[in-house]
């Protein structure tokens, strides 16, 4: 059997392969919307994974710094270092903060950990994590740091000393470290009116105060996340989390919010999509009409003249994808913030393209099947 | 005459377009036959019914009174017709339009074997025939050539291939030879003629052109829907 649609595709190729392009691009851009969520939902647990730490220890009441903020005595750190199963501690402080470089302003996220702790940057690319307490920092290779570069905060000076790759905050910030003293230091200085009134009136608050925002532990192996954190709970008025219920609520907070923003937008692309593919579907077989009725006359029947134009709109469709997927990949990495293309969305959208397709020619198959064989005699 | 087989058989069929005030009748109450292998010319003025009167007998068109019979079997009888127009017409009725009409996006080849092939002849028997009746007609060179580079007098060749390509009982040609000059008209005719000659096929067409006269069998002239003479 001669296959029709792919007789037509063939010929009148520019036209069609200019059509499916187009289509595709706007595919594309579906693509790397689910990418920029999947790069969102990724960016946003680096940190936190980055940790690598079994118990997080917060200010009683709060769900922890990834939703809400969070101060805790630093002091606290000693005494869960002394519970049973627990094999490390770091306090740690988070703070958004504006570095200058070349006297461009880079929002960064800062973290300061006990440098003799576990923790570590784990997403250390270049140099080493920090050793000396003051005047070392980490920074991630976006930020444009290089190593052995001086940074300026404050009065201080910073040596870059390690880089890390691909770390950010939960909110997509580059993520900066210091050691918990600069950073302790860095968040008093930079705090809000607050707590420059109490220098003010206290005077010498900043070398005896010494608040985290959260403390982060390690277990010993064999020991059960929940029963510590439960045990920990009950001697003091803090409240622990497990890593796992931290990863739970950061996801909640911040990335449930995005992803229905995100979802409506690639919701509303699909449909913008398919309502194209039908348009052009349309208009191509309104273009055909005088070879749909020669093919009703010459007693084509209805099967042969649907299948084409369904055919025609798979082809469509499936060449759009493709297209879209080409165009997804070669501009993924203009994207400042990271978008991950997974290869089961690019197939799940396939399927989703294929439906469109066949959704969309069914107007084109309800005209086709409404000319009158009688018009293709005379002129 | 009467010994031979009817292909087509018209009794008071009759065709009204619209109704009410502005119903108009086409063709009244008409009645023929066509044996095979007749070669019939299809007479008239400009609206007096011939498209009408052909597209009728080719079941695209349905009267609205009469019967029609079509290789013996009953097609129309008074506002009950056959179900399936579409497969008689593939089956048994070969289509030329008066400007070529052939499907640009296939070659040749592929308009000549199109029918066949749908109606269930192999891929190749359809090329073999396809090419031996292409060869016939002398445009067996460009099997693999788009519509669209064919000169007016090839096309019209193609289309007659096409016609005969799936065997059928009756060619129908609405002015196929409107689009070309004299010469050429009549020589495209001629061919016509003597291909359903040889293979025994009726031929109605519909023609303006007085030199064509002598190359029928028999004239149908229709006037105001009326046929006037047999
Ligand atoms: N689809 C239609 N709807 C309404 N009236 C029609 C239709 N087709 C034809 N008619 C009318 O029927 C009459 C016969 O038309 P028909 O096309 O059969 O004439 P014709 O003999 O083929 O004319 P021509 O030589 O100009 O092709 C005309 O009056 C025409 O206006
Ligand atoms: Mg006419």
């Amino acid at each position: 059997m001669i296959n029709l649609a792919q007789r037509d595709i063939a010929h009148s190729l520019g036209k069609f392969l200019t059509t499916a392009t187009g289509v595709g691009m706007l595919l594309g851009v579906v693509l790397i919307m689910i990418g920029v969520y999947r790069g969102l939902v990724d960016d946003a647990s680096i940190l936190l994974k980055d940790t690598r730490a079994d118990l997080w220890i917060v200010q009683q009441d709060t769900l922890g710094p990834f939703a809400e903020s969070s101060r805790i005595h630093e002091d606290i750190k000693h005494q869960i270092k002394l519970f049973k199963g627990v094999k490390d501690v770091s306090a740690v402080t988070f703070q958004s903060l504006q570095l200058y470089r070349n006297a461009t302003p880079i929002r960064v996220f800062a973290i300061g950990y006990d440098i003799g702790s576990f923790y570590t940057p784990h997403l250390l690319a270049e140099g080493r994590s920090i050793i000396a307490s003051h005047f070392e920092i980490v920074v991630d290779a976006k930020t444009g740091f290089k190593l052995g570069e001086h940074i300026t905060i404050g009065r201080d000076i910073f040596t870059v000393v390690g880089i890390t790759r691909d770390a950010v905050s939960s909110s997509g910030d580059f993520m900066v470290y210091f050691s918990l003293p600069d950073a302790q230091k860095i968040q008093f200085l930079s705090s809000n009116e607050q707590i420059r009134n109490d220098r003010a009136r206290g005077g010498a608050q900043e070398a005896t105060t010494s608040t985290a925002n959260a403390i982060i532990a390690t277990l010993h192996d064999g020991f059960d996340p929940k029963e510590v954190a439960q045990e920990i709970e009950r001697w003091k008025h803090i409240k622990v989390f497990t890593q796992s219920e931290q990863l739970d609520i950061l996801t909640k907070n911040l990335v449930e919010r995005s992803s229905k923003q995100i979802g409506l937008f690639t919701l509303i692309l699909l449909l913008v999509a398919s309502v194209i593919i039908s348009l052009i579907i349309y208009t191509m077989t309104m273009g055909k009409i005088k070879e749909i009725a020669i093919l009703k006359l010459i007693g084509a029947p209805n099967a042969t003249i649907i299948k084409m134009i369904v055919q025609q709109s798979v082809w469509l469709g499936i060449l759009a994808f493709i297209a879209g997927n080409i165009f997804s990949h070669g501009v993924v990495d203009l994207f400042p913030k990271r978008t991950i293309l997974i290869t089961s969305d690019a197939l799940a959208l396939l399927v989703i393209v294929i439906c469109v397709s066949i959704a969309g020619s069914l107007f084109g198959v309800k005209s086709a099947l409404k000319v009158d064989p009688a018009s293709a005699i005379g002129g | 005459m009467e010994n031979q087989k009817s292909v087509i058989k018209v009794e008071k069929i009759s065709k009204t377009y619209g109704a009410g005030e502005s119903a108009v009748m086409a063709v009244k109450e008409a009645s023929f036959e066509i044996f095979k292998g007749e070669t019939v010319a299809l007479l008239g003025p400009s609206g007096s019914g011939k498209t009408t009167l052909i597209t009728m007998i080719g079941c695209i068109t349905e009267p609205t009174g009469g019967k029609l019979f079509l290789d013996g079997k009953i097609i129309y009888d008074n506002g009950w017709k056959i179900h399936d127009t579409r497969q008689l017409r593939r089956e048994k009725i070969g289509f030329i339009f008066q400007s070529h009409n052939l499907i640009p996006f296939l070659n040749v080849e592929e308009n000549v074997t199109l029918v066949p092939i749908m109606n269930g002849l192999s891929d190749e028997i359809a090329k073999n025939k396809a090419k031996e009746l292409l060869d016939y007609l002398g445009v067996g060179d460009k099997l693999h050539v788009k519509p669209s580079q064919l000169s007016g007098g090839q096309s019209q060749r193609v289309a007659i291939a096409r016609s005969l390509a799936n065997n059928p009982k009756i060619i129908l040609a609405d002015e196929p030879t409107a689009a070309l000059d004299g010469e050429r008209a009549l020589s495209v005719m001629q061919l016509l003629k003597k291909l359903a000659k040889e293979q025994d096929v009726a031929i109605v067409v519909v023609t303006h052109d007085d030199r064509m006269i002598p190359l029928f069998d028999k004239i149908i002239r229709v006037n105001d829907g009326y046929i006037t003479k047999e």
